[in-house]
């Protein structure tokens, strides 16, 4: 456990230091920057509320992805279906506006869970019924659910004249509850906590998790256990496409409060690196969806306040990758599954 | 030629080596010896630079060793085979020699690589061709491929840990010779074996380790399989269990015309039929490669039948789940243990939950129940004689022996009413071994039905009341425990009879 908070900080660390250097070749002076970086994240309860906002999403997607990953099925189809769960969540809240609102904000987001777990079993019933790699299946269907969007906001759901594609706004009764009065932090947050710790205690404490871990850890084995791989299979694609749509959902229910087009926009990839610094455990995802949704919100202020391009967070995003993944395959090679 | 002198290693609470002085003089095979867990492969590890000792220096021809790599062990002049091989599936024989060979050059040069292959092969009587994809080999010719390995890169000194454990007699037969001529040319051998009849013929001198330490080395003139068996120990294993006179109940087991092809598609199985019944040990004997090993995945049903079909207790399981099979009362030791019976990430405890993890006492409820499977572990562990910290141990942190214990344990412990063991004692050290056969036959007194699959003949006639012969994917002969002798049964291992 120290092991891995210590390669963590020391991944952050380096990461942080290689993109000074990159700052100071700029000619800007990097703790000027780092300081707009800290203040644009942190610098006032709006800052972190908007950066709380930002990693309920991360937190819920990464989850799933983790899941995945440990029970070896590669699902990179986060994105689509993160986009599936905000179109189902805006359906839900637009067909039944006069719902009253407890009603009504719930049953939006269930129905984005909803969505998105069927646009994962979907890529998993061809997997398992066609043979064709999750890899590819999920990665084409991004495409697809993003292009789903956009076709139901040029049509039906699209609020007419408004040059943008995007559907009206949502009833006030379809909003996420604010968590704290006066800003903009919704309970997404809370809902992504809570995930964390049910994913965790399914993973580590249910025959069910430990028929991912065992399948992940060896194929032979698990079909000596007696495991039923595409039973397990279909079940891990649709948890995980269940907290992606949920994601999705949040994303429209609690920041934007109507579907825009394009508002899943590389969710799906950043779910996969906060999975993967994360070291594919639940509450390894925690603090490295906080660093991805802080760092994202301060890269904004940076830019505007030193003129260091915001771009600049892809990098440190990329570099702290390397490293944290170079940690734990040097000092992981008999890490428990 | 080597020297280790006071060698001290430590895994947690685990002392794997408490001050071990060896010595290896050139030209000679040395065998090292010890029950499982006393510390073999560490200490093999240490000097090839795998695991670094806490204490201890090494000198290896005059020059010392210290805080060296495999890399510098192999520069050095040592080479080690392991347990596991270390090999590349997917290469051929000569890109598996080029791998981190500075040899091959900045630009591979092939030709020249598989050549110099092909000549240490001839030299040696391996019989390998350089183009041939290493996965497609027989563990046997795998063996042959980390030997030419390690002679192309120069190896004076070669460590085999555990060479013929998985090795089928045929294949044993022609290792051997190559040992000795490596011997005849100056180099040295350090032999890691359980097999003490092995040791016997082919070692000049043996080392015994017992509980990290040396417990005796001697010549072996002179030693026979009982000195070296008590110096392991350190006390005379007891005589085995007297075989209680059981008569066989109703056939648990049927299996009729069975038909299964391979992992490549190639029919391996062509149509066996027989029976085991209650209190009845079957024994399987032939030589590895003979369709044991797809027979034994069609009854634990990890392999498809393409024909024919087998019943548990009267309940056609032809095409049942591994879980049906199991709730009809098998047990499955399988002979691949790394991969397919154990979960090497995993602690002892979830291991022995493996195959239930569903069921009590490892389920309550919809939660896992740690604490009974913890529980559970530890008394398994006490009864089974695991060299282990506790329940919570990897299993990737045991010795080989102890690794297949868990297995026995968890297979075992449930009492079954058919154990289907295939090479079950591998790897095992002697006391072990007569651990194994001894529940074998307490199992066999309460009633089970036991198909025992197994290379070795010794112990098949120790545990068989029958004994069938495979041979080409057709089970050839079966004699009764009375008419069995050993002339007959390796005639017809053979073929020939
Ligand atoms: N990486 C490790 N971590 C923890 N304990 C270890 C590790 N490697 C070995 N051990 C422990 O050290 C002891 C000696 O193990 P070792 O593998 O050297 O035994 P061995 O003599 O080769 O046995 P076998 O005949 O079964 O192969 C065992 O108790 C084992 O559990
Ligand atoms: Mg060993």
């Amino acid at each position: 456990m120290t092991a891995t908070i210590t390669r963590g900080l020391t991944g952050v660390g380096a990461a942080l230091a290689i993109a000074a250097l990159l700052v100071l070749s700029s000619g800007k002076n990097p703790l000027v920057a780092y300081e707009a970086l800290a203040q644009g994240a942190f610098g006032s309860p709006d800052r972190i509320a908007v950066a709380l906002n930002k990693v309920a999403p991360y937190l819920l997607t990464a989850l799933g992805v983790a899941l995945c990953f440990r029970a070896r099925v590669i699902n990179i189809g986060g994105e689509g279906q993160i986009a599936l769960g905000g179109l189902g969540a805006a359906w839900v809240a637009l067909t039944i506006p006069a719902a009253p609102p407890v009603v009504l904000v719930v049953l939006s987001a269930l129905a984005g869970a909803v969505a998105g777990a069927m646009w994962a079993g979907l890529a998993a019933l061809i997997r398992l019924t066609r043979g064709v790699h999750e890899v590819l299946v999920t990665l084409l269907l991004n495409f697809v659910g993003v292009l789903l969007v956009a076709e139901a906001l040029h049509g039906d759901l699209g609020e007419p004249g408004a040059g943008f594609p995007q559907s009206p706004l949502l009833e006030r009764g379809a909003w996420l509850p604010k968590l704290v009065k006066g800003t903009d932090l919704h309970v997404g947050i809370v809902i992504a906590i809570v995930a964390v710790f049910v994913v965790h205690r399914v993973l580590w404490h249910t025959p069910f998790g430990f028929r991912l871990r065992v399948r992940g850890a060896s194929e032979k084995a698990a079909a000596y256990a007696g495991i039923d791989m595409h039973r397990s299979f279909m079940g891990v694609m649709l948890i995980s496409g269940a907290l992606a749509g949920l994601a999705g959902a949040i994303d429209v229910l609690g920041v934007h409060y109507r579907l825009i087009e394009g508002f899943s926009s590389g969710f799906g990839f950043t779910a996969v690196s906060i999975a993967l610094i994360g070291g594919l455990s639940p509450l390894g995802v925690l603090p490295a969806a906080l660093f991805f949704g802080f760092l994202e919100t301060g890269a904004l202020a940076m830019q505007r306040a030193v003129g260091v391009p915001s771009p600049l967070v892809s990098v440190i995003q990329g570099l702290t990758m390397v490293f944290v993944l170079a940690a734990i395959a040097l000092g992981g090679a008999r890490r428990r599954v | 030629m080597l020297e280790m002198r006071g060698i001290e290693k430590s895994f947690g609470a685990v002392r794997a080596n408490r001050g071990i002085d060896v010595s290896i003089p050139a030209g000679r095979i040395v065998g090292l010896l010890g029950e499982n867990g006393s510390g073999k492969t560490t200490l093999m590890n240490v000097l090839f630079g795998m695991v670094r000792a806490d204490a201890g220096t090494i000198t290896f021809d005059g020059r010392p060793l210290v805080h060296h790599t495999p890399h510098d062990a192999i520069a050095a002049g040592i080479g080690m085979i392991h347990q596991h091989f270390m090999l590349v599936p997917a290469m051929t024989v000569a890109e598996n020699v080029m791998l981190g060979w500075e040899d091959a050059g900045a630009w591979l040069r092939h030709d020249a690589v598989a050549q110099r292959i092909a000549e240490t092969s001839t030299a040696y009587g391996l019989d390998l061709d350089p183009h041939a994809v290493v996965g497609a080999l027989s563990l046997g010719a795998q063996q042959r491929v980390e030997i030419v390995k390690a002679l192309l890169r120069g190896a004076r000194l070669l460590v085999l840990d555990e060479p013929t454990s998985n090795l089928s007699p045929p294949e044993v037969a022609r290792l051997l010779p190559v040992l000795r001529k490596l011997r005849a040319e100056g180099r040295s051998v350090v032999f890691i074996s359980h097999k003490l009849q092995e040791v016997l013929d082919l070692c000049d001198e043996v080392i015994v380790l017992r509980d990290g330490a040396v417990a005796g080395a001697c010549p072996v003139a002179g030693a026979t399989r009982e000195t070296l068996a008590t110096m392991m120990v350190g006390r005379e294993l007891p005589p085995p269990l007297a075989r209680v006179e059981t008569t066989p109940g109703r056939e648990v087991l049927i299996v009729s015309d069975l038909r299964a092809l391979d992992d490549a598609g190639v029919e391996r199985l062509h149509g066996v039929s027989f029976s085991v019944r209650a209190g009845e040990v079957f024994a399987l004997a032939g030589v590895d490669g003979n369709g044991q090993a797809e027979l034994a995945d069609v009854i634990g049903g990890l392999r498809e039948a393409m024909h024919g079909s087998i019943s548990i207790d009267g309940d056609d399981v032809t095409h049942a789940t591994v879980t049906r099979r199991l709730r009809a009362g098998l047990a499955h030791v399988p002979a691949d243990r790394a991969t397919t019976g154990l979960v090497s990430a995993m602690t002892i405890a979830e291991n022995l939950a493996l195959r239930e993890s569903d069921a009590p006492p490892f389920r309550r409820g919809p939660w896992l129940d740690l604490a009974a499977t913890r529980a559970l572990a530890d008394e398994r562990i006490a009864a089974y004689g695991v060299r282990a910290e506790g329940g919570d141990a990897l299993v990737a942190t045991l010795s080989g022996g102890n690794q297949q214990k868990v297995i026995l344990a968890r297979e075992l412990g449930r009492r079954p009413a058919l154990l289907l063991a295939a090479q079950p004692t591998r790897g095992l050290d002697p006391g072990a071994t007569r651990f194994v056969i001894d529940q074998v036959l307490a199992l066999r007194a309460e009633g089970a039905a036991v198909l025992y699959i197994s290379t070795e003949l010794e112990e098949v006639m120790a545990v068989a009341d029958r004994i069938g012969v495979m041979f080409g994917g057709r089970l050839v002969g079966v004699v009764s425990r009375d008419d069995a002798d050993l002339t007959t049964l390796g005639l017809m291992m053979a073929g020939a009879a």
